[in-house]
C-alpha cells in the first residue's frame, strides 16, 4: 500500500469534492427557501459560463470586471425566472414546478446552444498549471482555488441565513401559508433564492468551465450535484460542503481501487450508488432536516 | 337583536361573495362589522364558511384559487377588496391560520423574527419579543427549540405570538381551541382578552367552541351555509335556545323522554 499515492487520491479527491460542492450550494439554496429541487442549477451554471466568456471575449472586459459583472446580470435572471415562470406556480404542487425546472434547463441548454454554437470555448482563467507541490503529494492550483471559492461561499451563506431575511427565506420554505398570513412576501423570497443560486452558479460556471472547457456538458454537473445535495440533505448548506468532500474522496480513492478490477468507469457507479444508498437508507442526508411527525 | 353602537368600525364586509376556481360559490353575501377594539366571534359548523370569510379578510384566497367575487371589504375606511395580502398585513390586519401552521424547523425565536415587519428595528423587535414572551411564558421556556416539537397549545400560542409581531390592529384567529385540552383553551382565551384589553387589540374569532367563545367576545355572527343567519350580543346568542341546542351542547332540560320524536331542524336556514 503507497500511502503517499493514497493521501495525494485523499487530497484532490476532497478538492474535487469541493467543487461539488460549489455547484451543490446553489441547488440547497433554492431548496432552503422553496422546497423545490432546482433541476435547472446545470443550465444556470452553463449560462454563468458562456456570460462570462461572452462579456470578457466578445465585449473585451478583463476577466476581474467580467466576473462580477456577470455575477450581477445573473442575478437578475434569477429573480426573473421567478417573476415570469415560478410566481404563477406558488403553491401548486412541487412536481409541477419540478417539471418547469426541467424545462427550464432543457431551454437554457438550447439558447447556448443557438448562441455560441457547441464547440467547447476555454476559460482562460489564468490560474498556472505548474504543478504544486506539498511534500510529495501533487495537489491541482484551480482545484485549490475552486475549494477555496467553495468555502467563502459557504461562510456567506451560513451567515446570511443566520440573518433575518435568512431566516424569513427559511420560513418560506417551511410553509408558504403561514409566510403569506404574516406578510412575508413569498414571491420576493423565491426570487431573491433563485437570484442567489444564479450567482453561485457563476462562481461554478467559472471554476468548472476553467477545468473542463465551456460547453453544454456543464450542465450535466447537475448529477454529482444532486448526488452531494441529497447526500448532505437538500436543505444544509453544511451538509452540502461536508458531502462533496466525502463523495469527492470516496470517488477517487474507490475509483483507484475499482478501475483495475472493471477496467475503469467506476466513478459514476460510485456517484449513482452514494445516490440510490442515501435515498434508501437517510433520505434527508446527513445534515437535513426530517419532516418532523408529532405523535 | 343588539343596537348597532356609535362605535367606529375597524373592519366592515359589505355582502361579500366568494367564489373559489370560478365555480364553487363559498360564502353568499356575507356582511360583517368589527368595531374598534372589540372581540368578535364569527360562529358556525364545519364548512359554513367561517374560514373563507377570514381569508377573503386577510387576501389569502388567492393562495387557493379563490376570489371575491361580490360585494366590498373596508379597512378603516380603505377598500382592501383586491389588495394583495402582504398589504394588508402592513396596514394592520394579520391572520392565525387554522391549525397553527408554526414554521416548524424554525425555533420560536425565529418563528417571531420571521414575522418582523421590515422596516422594525432590531431593539423593537427585541422587545416585541419580550412582551410576547411576557405573555406566554411557557413559549420563553422553549424559545431556542425545534418549533415542531412544541405541543399543541404552545405551537397555538406562538402561532399566536407571530401574528402579534406583525402589529396588527387587527387580529383574527382561525379555530385556535382545534384539538387543544379545555384547560390551555382556557389560558390561550384568557391571554387573547387581556391582549384586547391592554392593547386595545379588536379581535375576529372563528370558533367551533362556541362556548369558550362566548365567554370573551362582546358579540358573535352566526354563518350557516355561507350566509349570516344571525348576529346579536353574546349574552344574548348564550340565552338563545336555538344556540344552545345546536352549538352550545344541549341546552337548559330538554328531557328526551318527554320530547315526541320529530326531527328538529336549523328553522333559520330556510
Amino acid at each position: 500500500m503507497d500511502w503517499v499515492f493514497l493521501t495525494e487520491l485523499a487530497i484532490n479527491g476532497a478538492l474535487t469534492g469541493l467543487l461539488y460542492s460549489l455547484f451543490a450550494i446553489g441547488l440547497v439554496l433554492i431548496y432552503k427557501a422553496s422546497s423545490v429541487p432546482n433541476l435547472a442549477q446545470g443550465g444556470l451554471t452553463m449560462v454563468g459560463a458562456y456570460v462570462v466568456l461572452a462579456l470578457a471575449r466578445d465585449v473585451g472586459l478583463p476577466l476581474w470586471a467580467a466576473i462580477p459583472l456577470a455575477a450581477v446580470l445573473m442575478f437578475g435572471l434569477g429573480f426573473g425566472i421567478e417573476r415570469v415562470a415560478l410566481r404563477r406556480l406558488a403553491g401548486r404542487p412541487v412536481v409541477m414546478i419540478l417539471m418547469l425546472t426541467l424545462g427550464l434547463d432543457i431551454f437554457l441548454r438550447g439558447t447556448t446552444l443557438a448562441i455560441w454554437g457547441g464547440t467547447s470555448r476555454s476559460m482562460e482563467l489564468g490560474v498556472s498549471y505548474e504543478p504544486l507541490f506539498l511534500g510529495d503529494i501533487f495537489i491541482s492550483r484551480i482545484h485549490l482555488v475552486g475549494a477555496g471559492v467553495a468555502i467563502g461561499l459557504f461562510v456567506a451563506f451560513m451567515l446570511i441565513f443566520r440573518s433575518r431575511t435568512g431566516i424569513k427565506l427559511r420560513a418560506i420554505a417551511d410553509d408558504y401559508m403561514a409566510s403569506w398570513s404574516v406578510g412575508i412576501s413569498v414571491e420576493r423570497g423565491v426570487g431573491l433564492s433563485w437570484a442567489l443560486a444564479s450567482v453561485v452558479a457563476v462562481a461554478a460556471g467559472v471554476i468548472w468551465g476553467e477545468i473542463q472547457g465551456v460547453d453544454q456538458a456543464l450542465s450535466l454537473l447537475l448529477l454529482k450535484g444532486l448526488a452531494v445535495a441529497v447526500l448532505g440533505g437538500l436543505d444544509s448548506i453544511l451538509g452540502a460542503v461536508v458531502a462533496g468532500i466525502i463523495l469527492g474522496v470516496v470517488e477517487n480513492v474507490g475509483a483507484d481501487f475499482l478501475d483495475p478490477l472493471v477496467g475503469g468507469g467506476s466513478r459514476e457507479l460510485i456517484v449513482a450508488a452514494v445516490l440510490i444508498l442515501t435515498v434508501m437508507i437517510r433520505p434527508h442526508g446527513l445534515f437535513g432536516h426530517h419532516d418532523i411527525e408529532r405523535v | 337583536m343588539q343596537q348597532k353602537v356609535e362605535i367606529q368600525p375597524i373592519l366592515s364586509m359589505n355582502s361579500v361573495e366568494v367564489l373559489y376556481d370560478n365555480v364553487m360559490l363559498a360564502i353568499k353575501g356575507v356582511s360583517i362589522q368589527v368595531p374598534k377594539g372589540k372581540m368578535i366571534a364569527l360562529l358556525g359548523s364545519n364548512g359554513a364558511g367561517k374560514s373563507t370569510t377570514l381569508k377573503a379578510i386577510s387576501g389569502l384566497l388567492k393562495a387557493e384559487r379563490g376570489r371575491v367575487s361580490r360585494g366590498e371589504i373596508k379597512f378603516e375606511d380603505t377598500d382592501i377588496t383586491e389588495m394583495l395580502a402582504q398589504k394588508r398585513v402592513e396596514m394592520g390586519i394579520c391572520h392565525v391560520i387554522e391549525g397553527r401552521r408554526v414554521f416548524e424547523h424554525l425555533t420560536p425565536d425565529e418563528n417571531l423574527t420571521a414575522a418582523a415587519p421590515a422596516g422594525m428595528s432590531r431593539s423593537d423587535l427585541n422587545g416585541e419579543k419580550e412582551k410576547i414572551y411576557n405573555y406566554f411564558p411557557r413559549l420563553a421556556e422553549r424559545r431556542n427549540s425545534l418549533s415542531g416539537y412544541l405541543s399543541g397549545g404552545e405551537q397555538q400560542m406562538l402561532a399566536i405570538g407571530r401574528a402579534l409581531v406583525t402589529q396588527p390592529s387587527l387580529l383574527m384567529l382561525d379555530e385556535p381551541s382545534l384539538g387543544l385540552a379545555p384547560f390551555l383553551v382556557a389560558e390561550i382565551f384568557g391571554i387573547l382578552q387581556k391582549i384586547n384589553q391592554e392593547q386595545g387589540m379588536s379581535v375576529l374569532l372563528v370558533e367551533q367552541n362556541a362556548l369558550a367563545a362566548l365567554e370573551i367576545v362582546s358579540e358573535g355572527y352566526l354563518i350557516e351555509n355561507g350566509r349570516v343567519v344571525m348576529n346579536a350580543s353574546a349574552e344574548a346568542l348564550k340565552s338563545n335556545s336555538d344556540i344552545q341546542e345546536f352549538y352550545l351542547g344541549g341546552g337548559e332540560g330538554t328531557n328526551f323522554h318527554n320530547v315526541k320524536h320529530y326531527s328538529r331542524r336549523k328553522r333559520w336556514l330556510s
